[in-house]
């Protein structure tokens, strides 16, 4: 139950400040069903899938493949953006839902921000804590505490012992070390949609606690990352000892590959650490956690801001609420 | 039994006496009952080996709050300061010592021994901290506000900590916003490049608490403890006597005023009848019938063994029960024939520089390692140690050429994994002697005598529940309006007239007197309507 408080966050179950975490992953819905949690057919792609259709419906257009370079600045307003490729488009807003580290001091030339403004973006801690690891596989796992297949399988399972097993976890991140005895969150989403494989095939998919962005010195993420990966199927043997001859194909996912592969910076799956001090009217940054910027026509809608991340899209409700509020423009 | 008495005040530790006093300045009756041979609770000095004395419990006063002290005219009563030149030296294990000095530009030019930025944003932090520092102080003086019906007064007490928050002006006003949550060792990052400063100063918000610097809300008890006390790692001060002399001149002048104070009364139960508190019954079996109890013992102690919790709700109960009272500090006290020589400091005159505090927190890592151990039931094998010589400042607490030596050691868990304190007692001493013999290798050969105090004894002969100094854990979730619990946070318990006026009350900080001055305010008040 603990862990719900630690996920996506560097902090350990008796960290204080970690209720909250618990509480934020509880604050959702799905089909009416109060703080529920649940698989999506085709994988949480579609979700993304399903919010494109429904913007485009509205109006909306969406263009893949379109790297944004820079965020054009004239007279202190945002007057478009120039892409990877040199394609400038111009625009009266421009909303952005990557996180503030990228927005402001990649894409925004310097000089256009104030000193202490930047203070506050420099400051705004990320730390990602967590990597994942996607197995392609032969079968399914046998766990030894309830052997065979079964409805448990569906479900989310969970290698968090104890108490102790977790914050254990914790220590090793806190001094730069990936946890050798890491808290695990599975899932099988073949189970409940066949369509992610073929058939008698599965993927399992799963969450792994602790791997700190920032590794101690003399290690670096490229040589770990197999090391790592191997840590966690040996972990998952531990419980289900078949799970090394039914597996097919392993994808580990560092934090440094967060931030290559998916823009994360530091590898945060939630645009920067929930703690108190980066949270409501403190996030991103003091005085400015209202989806403004100080720069006119430029918004922020991600993870970074109010009421923070998680796939739940209210900081992008809530963004555009606020640009409709300033007319737009 | 004896006649009906105006008001009893169970315990005479410092907020006790301070309570006394202002109670009898009101023009009540106070009776002060202390169970030991004499008054002072952690605030005390004791002879622990034939000649030497030395602060038994706290070595260093909170500050004490400045008004209370002119008040209670303190120093006409015998209470007497030393600060000494030397605020604090901190030892790292390569063999250097970061001095800080207890004037701030000393202490810059010697921080730019080790980096230039760290010396400028010295100052910055000192002035940062003392801008805070004051509005916070502001807030500890409130009774904390009725959050379902603000009165008149919580409202004027609110509006004006709102003011003096915004004259703070937009920087600072959102550093107080910020910091709170912080963990010390983020916040000391902020200002600061050089380890053993980072953890020098970040040590305050650990100190007393089951917090390591790393962990969220340890700024907020940096900042606590900074709210009077701006100075960067602390002030240092020593009172002529050692600790117990700050209580003693608080009984004097509690006793001028016309409060009576007995030791040697151990109060076995509080009688509560109807709802209403009515008395003591000693342990002797005596009975003393009073209009009010005070309690200046903790919330845990006072309302689940000293009131029969048979007269509080289930629910109270176990909110009480839920109260966090751990304690993570052991208290050292040694006599030693020479002082110890520090191998750091052997070149720059070894005595002068060990007037003050001496810590052992080399870097933010160390600290936080320490604090591991204690999370899973063991005592720090490298622990975060704080020492003062208090002799160099009052050679009367030691025979001619010899010393007394203080040590906090943190962190020594109240709960241990294995065994129990009798077992492991002498092996604590042996951790701390090995850890501070290999800053200063004749240490060792010095000692002559030792007192062990672990967080066990500070419950069994202090009486501090869960051995916890501060009558309860400093959090966000324990402070103010919610300390010790949400809803009885106006010094008031369930039972009428039973008060509270210990450090489990807000605002809670250690020695300075605010909860005894701010109970008897809001007792004063209860009782004359």
């Amino acid at each position: 139950m603990s862990a719900s408080g630690i996920i996506g966050t560097f902090l350990g179950v008796r960290s204080p400040g970690t209720a909250y975490v618990l509480l934020h992953h509880y604050m959702g819905e799905i089909d009416g069903a109060f703080r529920a949690w649940g698989f999506a057919r085709g994988g949480t792609g579609a979700i993304s899938n399903a919010i494109a259709d429904a913007a485009r419906e509205a109006g909306a257009e969406i263009r893949t493949q379109a790297p944004i370079a820079k965020i054009l600045i004239k007279n202190g307003r945002a007057s478009g953006v120039v892409l990877a490729n040199g394609d400038e488009i111009y625009a009266d807003v421009v909303s952005s839902s990557v996180d503030p580290r990228l927005t402001y001091t990649r894409m925004i030339e310097p000089g256009n921000l104030p000193d202490d403004f930047l203070e506050g973006v420099n400051r705004y801690k990320f730390r990602g804590s967590s990597g994942k690891v996607n197995m392609a596989l032969d079968g399914l796992p046998n766990f030894k505490c309830m052997p065979g297949a079964g409805a448990h399988l569906r479900g989310a399972m969970s290698i968090s012992p104890s108490v102790e097993y977790m914050e254990k976890a914790y220590d090793e991140a806190k001094y730069g070390h990936w946890s050798s005895h890491p808290y695990i969150d599975m899932v099988i989403p073949t189970l409940t949609d066949t369509s992610l494989a073929p058939p008698g095939k599965h993927i399992l998919s799963c969450f792994v606690q602790y791997a700190p962005y920032k590794l101690a010195p003399g290690l670096d993420w490229d040589t770990e990352k197999e090391k790592f990966g191997d840590n966690v199927v040996n972990t998952i043997a531990e419980y289900a000892p078949n799970i090394k001859d039914i597996i097919l194909h392993r994808q580990v996912v560092t934090p440094l590959d967060l931030e290559r592969e998916w823009g994360l910076s530091e590898g945060n799956i939630f645009q920067g650490e929930l703690s108190l001090e980066q949270l409501f009217f403190l996030r991103p940054v003091a005085g400015w956690a209202q989806f403004r910027s100080p720069i006119k026509n430029l918004y922020m809608c991600g993870s970074a801001t109010h009421p923070g991340g998680g796939i739940m899209g209210a900081p992008g409700r809530l963004a555009a609420l606020e640009i409709l509020k300033d007319g737009g423009a | 039994m004896s006649e009906t008495r105006d008001v009893i005040i169970v315990g005479g530790g410092h907020n006790g006496l301070v309570a006394a006093f202002y109670l009898a300045k009101a023009g009540f009756k106070p009776l002060v009952l202390e169970r030991r041979a004499h008054v002072g609770g952690a605030a005390i000095t004791e002879e622990f080996h034939p000649g030497f004395r030395c602060s038994t419990l706290a070595h260093n006063a909170g500050p004490l709050r400045a008004d209370i002290v002119r008040d209670m005219q303190l120093e006409k009563h015998g209470l007497k300061f030393t600060t000494p030149d030397v605020n604090t030296v901190s030892l790292t294990p390569d063999g250097r010592a970061l001095i800080l000095y207890s004037d701030t530009k000393k202490a810059a030019q010697e921080i730019a021994q080790w980096s230039q930025k760290d010396a400028a944003s010295y100052s910055d932090f000192g002035a940062a901290l003392g801008k805070i520092g004051k509005v916070i102080g502001e807030a500890l003086l409130l009774t904390p506000p009725n959050i379902d019906s603000p009165d008149r007064g919580d409202l004027w007490g609110m509006l004006k900590t709102g003011r003096s928050i915004r004259r703070l002006g937009k920087k600072d006003m959102y550093r107080v916003l910020r910091w709170g949550p912080m963990a010390a060792a983020d916040l000391v990052a902020e200002f600061f490049d050089t380890e053993p400063l980072r953890a020098t100063i970040a040590a305050r918000g650990i100190f007393g608490t089951f917090l390591g610097p790393w962990s969220a809300g340890s700024a907020l008890v940096l900042m606590l403890r900074a709210a009077g006390d701006p100075s960067p790692a602390g002030s240092v001060q020593f009172p002529a006597g050692g600790a117990g002399a700050i209580t003693q001149a608080m009984a004097a002048a509690a006793k001028q005023v016309g409060a009576e104070i007995r030791t040697g009364a151990e109060i076995a139960e509080i009688r509560v009848k109807d709802g209403v508190a009515t008395g003591v019954v000693l342990a002797s079996g005596e009975e003393i019938a009073a209009r009010a109890v005070v309690s200046n013992a903790d919330p845990k102690r006072t309302l689940m063994r000293l009131v029969d919790p048979a007269h509080l709700t289930p629910d109270f109960v176990q909110k009480i029960k839920n109260y966090r009272c751990t304690g993570t500090v052991a208290k050292i006290n040694l006599a030693l024939s020479a002082l110890p020589e520090f191998t750091a400091l052997n070149a720059k005159g070894n005595g002068n520089l060990l007037r003050g505090r001496i810590q052992i927190s080399p870097e933010i890592d160390y600290l936080e390692r320490a604090f591991d151990e204690s999370k899973y039931g063991n005592f720090s094998r490298s622990p975060y140690i704080e020492i003062t010589i208090p002799s160099l400042s009052d050679p009367s607490l030691a025979p001619a050429g010899e010393h007394v030596m203080s040590v906090y050691m943190q962190y020594a868990p109240y709960k241990l994994k294995d065994g129990n304190w009798d077992s492991q007692r002498e092996m604590l001493g042996e951790a701390v002697v090995k850890t501070i013999s290999q800053y200063a290798p004749n240490f060792p050969q010095t000692i002559l005598s030792g007192q062990i105090i672990t967080p066990k004894d500070l419950e069994e002969t202090y009486g501090l529940t869960g051995g916890h100094i501060f009558h309860g854990e400093l959090a966000l979730d324990q402070f103010f309006t919610m300390r010790p619990l949400l809803d009885w946070a106006r010094y008031q318990t369930p039972v009428e007239r039973l008060y509270l006026c210990g450090n489990g009350t807000h605002p809670g900080t250690g020695l300075t007197g605010g909860s005894g001055a701010n109970a008897a305010r809001e007792i004063a008040k209860t009782l004359r309507k």
